[in-house]
């Protein structure tokens, strides 16, 4: 249960989206304003948390035959109750969201947890998992929206942010954002479903470059050290002769 | 066979816990649900005909395939009629207000899945879309756009979107001078 | 009535696509492209499937959820049926296709978490379709998801053979491509049939 390199593994080297290649469906579709972006990322995070929670710890006593019916079910029970807290408390959040929200039951990065990770561990590491998986989801939501809004509408925090009356958040989705240039001149296509493949392939490229690079840099030094250490051993046999 | 009931029995119990659980939380939601709803629709009715209660009279469903209710305002001043109807991208969901003298008083659009940045204009609050929701006010049955011989001039590169709105506010005006 | 039903099918395969859309549909269309005959295959079992999962679970909607008044445990309902569903699915084919279940593979019990299957129940319930509707939307729902995933498997049986930055090699390219194939969809948008 090592906070930090679960975190680590969270939102970088394991991350649900762009290294786990899971639950693409949504991360296009909703993320045309930031408001949606981090709604999303934060019901997906605390679904998947008490998902882990409660997965883990009934996983001693359920029969294993029809565990992923019982993980589905568990799931749905948990997506249902967050759903009727969003419609109830933040309903803007639900109407933008609309079937999505619902659909975070087939969410393939909650069962996939469930599946290869809760079933082995204890309560409190499939908490700090779930926590560490739903920020590296949020996170990758974030840059998303942030990009296409940018670039799409020249806005950042479009409906969360609303500087009219000083730097406020609005929880009810009517925050205009920061027009950071104006909006005819941004690339609409952007804010259109071939503006989200295009920009999550972009992003996955981007980390593919940065994994391989760090791959790469990881095998010279790690040849670099071999060699050192063959040549240590060649000047010590020297030595003896 | 003894163990497949045994699964299907475990299966069972979770489900039942899991609907408990839903139903518990559901009694707490359900009532503050219906009541942003219904906030939600006097909202839209208010943005066409202000008033502050509508009542639902009946109309011929049979003749207006398209129109999903027709509200009378409580304070005499005509019409709030509600229809769905097929835009350029899906159904787009239309508030029309008509008065008395079977005028439009003004046009809100509900529910819609047009293409961010040109049919969806005729729902935004921008300057585009409030423009061109104006030119609705005061117009008769015989509303059409420019290009049809009409007074309304269509959204940029959404003709179809503003054909298809300008439509629907002469089929609302049309019921309700059916209900005369 | 005819109209409707033929707005709702163009409306599904062409105009509001699934895959190139509304992004119902993803994770299969993504992983299950890569030769035609697999695509194929798992659009077809899709169709199948979709239209089955429309009609059953519009009859447990209307028949049992509503008139009990617990449209709060749809999602759990539907989730249930389409798992069911997919289990006798998967059993049926290996009696009587085995080749096919044999190249299907994992990805059959995968269409229980298609993102496509869920979606239409769903939308069938937010569009207050009636039976008829629903199985139609169904249906050509999955014909316009075998439509996108068979279109993509050709490209990407191509892509193996062109030249793009080392970086975008697996993913990357092919999310690029399937924009450029949702870019090519929109053109469809505004058909109007009268």
């Amino acid at each position: 249960m090592n906070f930090k390199r679960q975190l680590k593994e969270g939102v970088i080297t394991n991350n649900p989206i762009l290294v786990q290649q899971l639950g693409m469906c949504a991360t296009m579709a909703i993320t045309t304003t930031l408001f949606n972006g981090v709604g999303m990322g934060l019901s997906v995070l605390i679904i998947l948390t008490c998902c882990n929670v409660v997965v883990s710890a009934i996983r001693k006593i359920i029969p294993g035959e029809i565990r992923l019916a019982i993980f589905v079910v568990v799931i749905a029970g948990f997506v249902t109750i967050v759903d009727l807290l969003l419609q109830a408390f933040i309903p803007a959040l639900s109407d933008a969201l609309g079937v999505f929200i619902p659909l975070i039951v087939v969410n393939c990065i909650i069962i996939g947890r469930a599946e290869a990770f809760c079933q082995k561990s204890s309560v409190g590491a499939s908490f700090v998992d779930g926590i560490t998986q739903g920020l590296g989801y949020t996170c990758v939501l974030v840059v998303m929206c942030v990009v296409r809004e940018l670039l799409g509408s020249g806005r950042f925090g479009g409906g969360l942010i609303d500087i009219a009356r000083g730097f406020r958040f609005t929880l009810d989705g009517t925050g205009a954002g920061i027009q950071l240039f104006p909006e005819d001149y941004g690339a609409s296509i952007l804010n259109l479903p071939v503006g989200g493949f295009l920009t999550l392939g972009f992003l996955f490229g981007a980390m593919q470059f940065a994994l391989r690079r760090s791959a790469k840099k990881k095998e010279l030094a790690e040849k670099a050290a071999a060699e050192k250490a063959a040549q240590a051993d060649a000047e010590k046999e020297e030595v003896v002769c | 066979m003894k163990k497949i009931l045994k699964l299907t029995f475990v299966l069972f119990l979770i489900c039942a816990v899991i609907a408990g659980v839903l139903g518990v939380i559901n009694e707490l939601t359900y009532r503050r649900i219906e009541e942003i709803k219904e906030q939600k629709t006097i909202a839209a009715y208010n943005a066409v005909l202000p008033a502050y209660d509508y009542k639902q009279v009946e109309f011929d469903r049979a003749a207006f395939p398209t129109v999903e209710s027709v509200n009378e305002a409580s304070n005499g001043a005509g019409y709030v009629v509600v229809s769905t109807f097929s835009g350029a991208q899906g159904r787009i969901t239309m508030a029309v207000g008509v008065d008395h003298d079977l005028r439009c008083t003004g046009i809100s659009i509900i529910d819609h899945s047009e293409t961010s940045g040109l049919g969806a204009n005729a729902a935004s609050a921008s300057e585009v879309g409030v423009k061109f929701r104006a030119q609705f006010v005061g117009e008769d049955e015989s509303i059409a756009l420019a290009k049809s011989g009409g007074r309304i001039d269509a959204l940029a590169g959404a003709t179809i979107t503003s054909r298809a709105v300008t439509r629907a506010t002469a089929t609302s005006i049309g019921v309700v001078k059916s209900l005369a | 009535m005819l109209t409707n039903i033929i707005s709702i099918a163009l409306g599904a395969i062409l105009i509001n696509n699934f895959i190139f859309s509304q992004f119902l549909g993803i994770c299969p269309f993504l992983g299950c492209s890569s030769k035609v005959d697999t695509a194929t295959g798992m659009g077809i079992a899709v169709v199948f499937v979709m239209g089955l999962a429309s009609a059953i679970c519009w009859v447990v909607d209307n028949y049992l959820l509503v008139p009990l008044g617990l449209e709060f445990l749809e999602t759990l309902a539907f989730i249930l049926v389409i798992a069911s569903l997919v289990q006798f699915v998967e059993m049926f084919l290996k009696k009587s296709v085995p080749s096919l279940y044999a190249a299907l593979g994992i990805y059959l019990p995968l269409i229980t978490t298609n993102c496509a299957v869920l979606g239409v129940v769903l939308l069938n319930v937010q569009n207050t379709y009636n039976f008829l509707e629903s199985v139609v939307y169904g249906i050509t729902g999955g014909l316009g998801f075998m439509l996108a995933i068979v279109l993509f498997a050709s490209v990407r049986e191509r892509i193996r053979f062109a030249e793009y930055p080392e970086c975008f090699e697996g993913f990357p390219i092919c999310l690029v491509s399937a924009g450029l194939l949702a870019l090519a969809f929109m053109g469809f948008s505004g058909m109007q049939i009268f």
